[in-house]
C-alpha cells in the first residue's frame, strides 16, 4: 500500500525532466511503449510504470528496479509515443541518477550488465578500442561463469571470427586523459 | 570520383572484418575514395552512455574533431551503433554550443569542434550519396533467384530526429538496394525489431528470445537469407543462431549476409574474397538459389476490394 | 460645457485587489469637466445601473465614463442604462481598468492604480468629443442559404422553412443525406439510420419553402448580414431531371466501373449513377471524370437506352445567383487517413479497414450483403479487433483532439458484429471510454454484457502478418501484460476531421478556421453556432466533432438565430462606421484597396461648386462597413473618420496623458 500526500515539490520528477529534456507529466499511461519495448517483459516495471512511479515520486523504487538497466535505447518507444516523450532519455536520466547516488539493484542480471559495461569501458581506456576476446574472457571470470559461450570458442577462433589480439590506438594515453576529464565533468554537474 | 571520410569502428578488425573488407571493395567499385580517420578511438557504443554521460559525448567527439582535420564534408560509418553515437553526439553538440565547449575539454590536444562534417551510416551513404541508379550500373553478376529479408535493426533509421533517414517503422532503402542487385526483397514485418544488441554477452537469454523471433518471422516470409548492415545484429543473428535453434527446438538455416557482401558479389568480386568462412551459419545453401527463377505468388481469392476505374484518364 | 460622470467599479475583488478604487475616484474628481464621480462594488448590477440613470438626470451629465471590465462584457448594458435615462447611448466611454490594469499589473499596486487613473483620464477626454450616433437600419433579404445537405443542413433547412422562410439548400454530391446515410444503425437506440433519416430527406425535397440544389457548390459570397449575394455553380449532371423518371436503365447499361464513394471504395459504381437507392433526388448524374463519352467521345449507351431521352451530353455547368440574408454552413466531416501509422501496416495489409468501411459492410444495403468480410479473401471474420484513438489524442502523428464519437460507435460496432456474426468476438483496444451522453454509459455496458466484447486498455503498438492472421500487439494495462490478438479483421476508429475544402470555403465566406480546418465559432462557450461574421452560422461537425443529437440541436439553434435575424423588416447595425469627408478626399483609392469587406467604392462628384469637370472620391457603404478602421489608417489626406473613434476623440485621449 502506498500512502500519498503533498510534501513539497516533486524534485525527482523535476530532475528527471531537466536531465531528459522531456516532460514526464505528459504521459497519459496509454501503454504503447510497453508493448513496443522489446525487453519490457524482462523489466521489473515496464516503461509506462516507471513514468507513473516518477509521478508518484517513488525514487528509490525506480532506481532499484532493473528497468533502466534493460533499456537498450532502441528508441522504438519514443518513435511511437503519442505524447512525444523521449522515453529512452527518461530511462537514462533515472539510471544516471542511480549511478551518481550509488544505487545497486540486487539482481544478478543487473550486476552482470554493469560488469559488462565496466569491462568494456576499461578496454577502451587501455587500448582506445575494444579488445573483444579479452573483454569476453574477463566477463566470464568476473561473473564467475568461466564456461559461458565456451561452446562457441572453437568455431569462432578457428574461423577467425574473434581475433586473438587487438589493434590498439597509438595515442592510448589520450584515452586516460579523456576518462579523467569526463569524470571531472560528471562531478561538476552533480 | 567521390571522397568520403571513413570510421571503421572496433569490430572492423575483429568480429565484423567481413563487413569492413567488403565495404572497401564496394566503395572502390563505386568510385568512392575512402579516407580513414587516423588513430580513431572507440565510439563508446552502449557502455559509455549507459554509465557516464560526459564520456558518452567525449569519445565520439574526439572522432568528429579528427574527421574535421581531413578535407571531406561527409563521414560514413558502417557500424550502426557507432553511427548512432556519432550522429547523436554531433546533433547535441550542434544544438548546444555550451555543452560542446565543455565536452571539448575532455578531448585533449586535438582542437575545437566546428560541426563541419556530416555523419551518415554506410547504408545511408550508399542510398543517398551514391544512389540506386549508380549501384545498378555496377552490377555485373546479379544475384537474382535469392529471396532476402532485409533486417535494419534499431539504429539505422531510429530515432527519426537523429537519423533523419528513411522510415523508422518500415524502411525500404536496403530493400531497394537489394532489388537493384537483382534479388527479391521479401515483405518482412520485423525489419526494425530489436535483436537484443549488447545483451549478447551480458544477458544472452534476451538475445536468444529477440533474435529468435526475428529469425522466425524471416523464415515465415519465405526468405533464403537475411541481410544486415550492423555488426552486432549480424553477430546476434548468426553466431547465436545455433543456440537459438537448440533452445527453441527449431531449424532456421538462415545465413546472415552483410549488405556489402551481397553488393560486392553482385559487382563481380569472387566468392572466396567475401570471407564467408567467418560466418557461423553456412551460406552456400542460400547462394545456390542464384540463377533460379522466382514464381510470382498466386493471386489470392478476389475479395470485395476496389477495382481501379477502367476509363480514368491518367 | 461638458459635464462628465465617472463611475468606477470594484468588480468584487477583480479590480479592487490590485487597483485602489477610491483613489481613482478622487483623481477623477480633480478633472475640471468631471461633475460627478463615484465607486461601486458591481456597476453592472441593477443598483449600479440605477446609479448611472439617476446621476444623468440629477447632475445633467453630458457624457458618461464607466471604469470597469472590458467593454466586450458590459458596454451594451451601460449603453442601455444611458438610453433608458434619455441619453444617446454612444455618449458612453468604457475605461477598461480590469483587463488593461488590475489583471496584468498584479505585482505593483501603485503602478496599477496610476495606470487606472490615466485610463480614466483618457476616457473622460475622449467622451467629451463623443458624438450622438444612431443605429443604422439595413434591409434584410428573408432567404437563408444552407451549405451542406447532411443531417445538420437538412435539420437547419427544415426548421427555417417551417418558420415560412425560404431556404436554398446547396449540396455538393448528387444526393442529400451525408454521412448519416452511410450508417447502418445509430447509437444509443440502434435505430436504422436510413429509416430515421429518409423521412427528413423526403420532407426537404417536398417542402414548399426549400429550394434543393444538389450536385452544386457555392463559389462566391458577397455582401453583409441581411444582404448577401451568393453565386452557386450547378455542376452539369448531363441528365435532364425534369424528363428523367429514375428508372435505372442507364446505369445498368453503363460499362464503366468507378470506386464507389458511398461504399468507401469497397465496390464500384457506374459513371452514370445515383449514390444510393434512397437518394434524394433520385435522379442519376454522369461523373464527367470517368464517362467515356465525355472524355473520348465514344459509348453513349445510356442515352441509347433512355426511353425519355433525358441524357444530354451537351449540358454545361450553370452559375446561378441568389440573394441571401443569412448562411448556415454544415459541411460535415471526413475520416483521417491513417497512413502515418506505419507501425500498423496501414495500406500494406488488406484486412485493415476503417470504421466507415465496417459500417458499410454491415449495412443491409452495403456491398457485402450486410456481413463484415475480410477484403483479402472474402471470408467472414471471427476474431475482429477494433482499435480506438487512431490519430485522435496523438500529438506525435498530428491530431491532438479527441474525436468524441468513436468510443460510442465502437461499442455499437461490437453489437452489430455480434448481431451479424453470432460466432465471433470483438477485441477492443482503448485508452478511455467516453460515453457522456444520455443513455450512452448504459449502451456501452450493454455492448460489453451482451456481446462478450473484450476491452483491453492500451494503445496498439504494432500489427504484423502471421500466415492468414493479423497479429495485433498491445498491452493490457489492467493485467500489466503484453497481449497479441490473432485477428481476422482489424477495424481502425480513425480521427474525424473537417471536410478538406473547409479552409477554401472559409476564405470564400470571410470567416476563420483553426489549424485542423474546423470553422471557428464566435465564442466557444456562449456563442457556439455564430461566427465572427454576422449572419453566418455553423452547424454540425464543420465546427467540431460531435454526434447526431448534438448536430441536430446545433442545426436547430442556427435556425433559431436565422429566424431571429429575419424577425423584423430591417436589421439594426452598429453605427460605428467610417465616413469620407469628400472635401479632403484626394481620390487615391488606397482605402478601396485596403477594405477587407469591399465596403468602399468610388463616385464622381463635381470638381467645385457648379463646375462641369468631375473628380473621383471614395464612398463608403455604411451598411457593409464593419468599422475596422483600416481605411482611416491608410488615408493620407486624413479624410476618413470612424464614428466613435474620430480624430478629435483620439487626439483628446493622447493629450489627456
Amino acid at each position: 500500500m502506498i500512502t500519498l500526500s503533498y510534501k513539497g515539490k516533486n524534485t525527482f520528477l523535476e530532475a528527471v525532466n531537466e536531465k531528459s529534456g522531456s516532460d514526464v507529466l505528459e504521459c497519459y499511461q496509454c501503454g504503447k511503449c510497453v508493448s513496443t519495448c522489446p525487453v519490457s517483459n524482462f523489466m521489473d516495471f515496464p516503461p509506462r510504470e516507471i513514468m507513473q512511479m516518477i509521478k508518484l515520486e517513488l525514487k528509490e523504487e525506480c532506481q532499484m528496479a532493473n528497468s533502466t538497466w534493460f533499456c537498450l535505447t532502441c528508441s522504438a518507444c519514443s518513435g511511437r509515443c503519442p505524447r512525444e516523450i523521449n522515453i529512452p532519455a527518461v530511462m537514462e536520466a533515472v539510471r544516471h541518477m542511480a549511478i551518481e547516488e550509488n544505487f545497486h539493484p540486487d539482481s544478478k542480471q543487473v550486476k552482470n550488465i554493469r560488469k559488462f559495461h565496466e569491462i568494456f569501458l576499461d578496454m577502451i581506456r587501455r587500448y582506445g578500442r575494444n579488445y573483444e576476446l579479452r573483454m569476453m574472457a574477463e566477463f566470464n571470470i568476473r561473473t564467475r561463469n568461466l564456461f559461458k559461450d565456451m561452446h562457441l570458442a572453437p568455431k569462432a577462433l578457428l574461423k577467425g571470427k574473434i581475433p586473438l589480439g587487438v589493434k590498439s590506438m597509438k595515442s592510448a594515453k589520450a584515452m586516460k586523459k579523456m576518462y579523467e576529464m569526463a569524470d571531472k565533468l560528471e562531478q561538476q554537474s552533480k | 570520383m567521390k571522397k568520403v571520410t571513413y570510421f571503421p569502428g572496433c569490430s572492423a578488425h575483429g568480429t565484423s572484418e567481413e563487413f569492413d573488407q567488403t565495404v572497401k571493395m564496394v566503395m572502390k567499385t563505386l568510385d568512392v575514395e575512402m579516407e580513414e580517420i587516423p588513430d580513431w578511438n572507440c565510439c563508446g557504443a552502449t557502455s559509455a552512455h549507459t554509465m557516464n554521460e560526459s564520456l558518452a559525448y567525449a569519445l565520439p567527439l574526439r572522432n568528429l574533431v579528427l574527421a574535421e582535420k581531413l578535407s571531406n564534408d561527409t563521414m560514413t560509418v558502417p557500424c550502426a551503433s557507432c553511427y548512432q553515437r556519432m550522429k547523436f553526439t554531433k546533433i547535441h553538440m550542434d544544438e548546444n554550443p555550451e555543452l560542446a565547449r565543455k565536452i571539448n575539454t575532455a578531448v585533449v590536444g586535438e582542437g575545437q569542434y566546428q560541426g563541419r562534417v556530416a555523419v551518415k551510416s554506410m547504408l545511408q551513404y550508399c542510398y543517398e550519396d551514391v544512389g540506386i541508379e549508380a549501384i545498378k550500373t555496377k552490377v555485373t553478376s546479379p544475384i537474382s533467384g535469392m529471396k532476402i529479408a532485409c533486417y535494419y535493426g534499431c539504429l539505422l533509421t531510429r530515432p527519426k530526429a537523429i537519423t533523419q533517414f528513411d522510415s523508422p517503422e518500415y524502411p525500404m532503402s536496403m530493400d531497394r538496394i537489394v532489388e537493384a542487385l537483382g534479388a527479391k526483397a521479401m515483405p518482412f514485418d520485423f525489419k526494425t525489431e530489436c535483436c537484443g544488441a549488447s545483451f549478447s554477452i551480458s544477458d544472452t537469454d534476451v538475445v536468444l528470445q529477440l533474435s529468435g523471433k526475428i529469425l522466425e518471422m524471416a523464415k515465415e516470409s519465405g526468405a533464403h537469407a537475411i541481410v544486415v548492415a550492423c555488426p552486432l545484429c549480424q553477430s546476434n543473428l548468426d553466431m547465436r543462431q545455433p543456440d537459438i535453434e537448440k533452445k527453441f527446438k527449431v531449424r532456421y538455416d538462415l545465413p546472415i549476409f552483410y549488405l556489402t557482401q551481397l553488393m560486392a558479389m553482385a559487382f563481380g568480386y569472387p566468392k572466396d574474397k567475401m570471407m564467408f568462412s567467418k560466418h557461423i551459419v553456412p551460406v552456400d545453401g542460400a547462394l545456390a538459389h542464384i540463377g533460379e527463377v522466382i514464381e510470382e505468388p498466386k493471386k489470392p481469392a478476389k475479395g470485395k476490394k476496389a477495382v481501379k476505374a477502367e476509363s480514368e484518364v491518367e | 460645457m461638458a459635464r462628465v460622470g465617472v463611475f468606477v467599479c470594484f468588480c468584487g475583488a477583480n479590480i479592487a485587489d490590485f487597483v485602489d478604487v477610491p483613489t481613482v475616484v478622487e483623481e477623477a474628481k480633480k478633472i475640471r469637466e468631471v461633475k460627478f464621480a463615484v465607486d461601486y462594488k458591481y456597476m453592472c448590477s441593477d443598483p449600479g445601473q440605477q446609479m448611472i440613470r439617476d446621476a444623468i438626470v440629477q447632475y445633467r451629465l453630458t457624457s458618461i465614463v464607466v471604469a470597469a471590465c472590458s467593454p466586450r462584457m458590459h458596454e451594451k448594458t451601460f449603453r442601455k442604462a444611458l438610453s433608458d435615462a434619455g441619453m444617446n447611448p454612444y455618449l458612453l466611454e468604457v475605461a477598461n481598468i480590469r483587463e488593461h490594469s488590475s489583471w496584468v499589473h498584479q505585482k505593483d499596486k501603485k503602478a496599477a492604480t496610476d495606470k487606472a487613473g490615466d485610463l480614466v483620464r483618457m476616457a473622460v477626454a475622449k467622451s467629451i468629443a463623443n458624438e450622438q450616433l444612431h443605429e443604422i437600419s439595413v434591409p434584410v433579404t428573408k432567404r437563408a442559404l444552407v451549405i451542406g445537405g447532411g443531417i445538420a443542413g437538412i435539420q437547419a433547412a427544415l426548421d427555417i422553412a417551417d418558420a415560412r422562410i425560404p431556404v436554398t439548400l446547396v449540396e455538393r454530391s448528387p444526393s442529400i443525406g451525408g454521412r448519416m446515410a452511410q450508417l447502418d444503425e445509430t447509437f444509443p437506440t440502434l435505430d436504422c439510420s436510413q429509416c430515421i433519416l429518409t423521412p427528413k430527406m423526403v420532407d426537404v425535397a417536398s417542402h414548399p419553402f426549400i429550394e434543393l440544389i444538389p450536385y452544386s457548390e457555392v463559389i462566391e459570397l458577397d455582401g453583409y448580414v441581411g444582404n448577401y449575394k451568393a453565386k452557386i455553380r450547378k455542376k452539369a449532371s448531363y441528365v435532364n431531371f425534369k424528363s428523367c423518371t429514375g428508372c435505372g436503365a442507364c446505369w445498368q447499361k453503363c460499362p464503366v466501373k468507378v470506386p464507389n464513394e458511398y461504399n468507401m471504395g469497397i465496390d464500384t459504381r457506374k459513371a452514370i449513377y445515383t449514390p444510393f437507392p434512397q437518394a434524394v433526388p433520385n435522379k442519376p448524374v454522369i461523373d464527367a471524370k470517368h464517362c467515356t463519352m465525355l472524355l473520348k467521345g465514344k459509348c453513349g449507351i445510356c442515352a441509347k437506352f433512355c426511353e425519355k431521352g433525358a441524357i444530354d451530353f451537351k449540358m454545361t455547368d450553370e452559375v446561378i445567383e441568389r440573394e441571401i440574408g443569412a448562411v448556415v454552413v454544415a459541411t460535415g466531416y471526413d475520416l483521417w487517413d491513417a497512413t502515418p501509422y506505419e507501425e500498423y501496416g496501414v495500406g500494406r495489409y488488406k484486412d485493415i479497414i476503417n470504421s466507415l468501411e465496417f459500417e458499410r459492410m454491415v449495412s443491409a444495403n452495403g456491398p457485402t450483403g450486410g456481413l463484415p468480410v475480410r477484403p483479402s479473401d472474402g471470408k467472414v471474420p471471427k476474431t475482429v479487433v477494433f482499435i480506438k484513438c487512431v490519430g485522435s489524442r496523438d500529438k506525435a502523428k498530428g491530431i491532438e483532439f479527441c474525436s468524441k464519437i468513436c468510443c460510442m460507435y465502437t461499442a455499437k460496432h461490437a453489437i452489430l458484429l455480434h448481431h451479424k456474426v453470432h460466432d465471433s468476438r470483438a477485441y477492443i483496444f482503448y485508452m478511455d471510454i467516453r460515453a457522456a451522453g444520455k443513455g450512452y454509459e448504459e449502451f456501452v455496458n450493454r455492448a460489453q454484457v451482451e456481446t462478450g466484447a473484450v476491452y483491453l486498455r492500451g494503445r496498439v503498438s504494432k500489427i504484423y502478418q502471421k500466415g492468414e492472421k493479423l497479429m495485433v500487439r498491445g498491452e493490457d494495462g489492467q493485467l500489466g501484460q503484453e497481449v497479441e490478438v490473432e485477428a481476422d479483421l482489424v477495424v481502425l476508429a480513425t480521427a474525424i476531421i473537417p471536410d478538406k475544402e473547409n479552409p477554401a470555403l472559409a476564405r470564400l465566406l470571410g470567416i476563420s478556421y483553426d489549424k485542423y480546418g474546423y470553422l471557428s465559432e464566435a465564442h466557444p462557450k456562449l456563442r457556439p453556432v455564430e461566427t465572427a461574421k454576422a449572419g453566418i452560422f455553423l452547424a454540425g461537425c464543420t465546427q467540431a466533432p460531435k454526434d447526431i443529437p448534438e448536430t441536430v440541436a446545433q442545426a436547430s439553434a442556427c435556425a433559431a438565430k436565422v429566424c431571429g435575424l429575419f424577425a423584423g423588416d430591417t436589421i439594426k447595425k452598429d453605427p460605428m462606421v467610417s465616413t469620407v469627408n469628400k472635401d479632403f478626399c484626394s481620390g487615391c483609392q488606397n482605402c478601396v484597396k485596403v477594405c477587407p469587406y469591399q465596403a468602399i467604392v468610388t463616385e464622381d462628384i463635381p470638381l467645385g461648386h457648379g463646375a462641369k469637370e468631375m473628380r473621383t472620391v471614395a464612398k463608403i457603404n455604411e451598411g457593409v462597413c464593419q468599422g475596422c478602421g483600416s481605411c482611416v489608417a491608410i488615408c493620407r489626406s486624413m479624410a476618413i473618420n470612424l464614428a466613435g473613434f474620430t480624430d478629435p476623440q483620439i487626439i483628446n485621449e493622447i493629450v489627456a496623458i
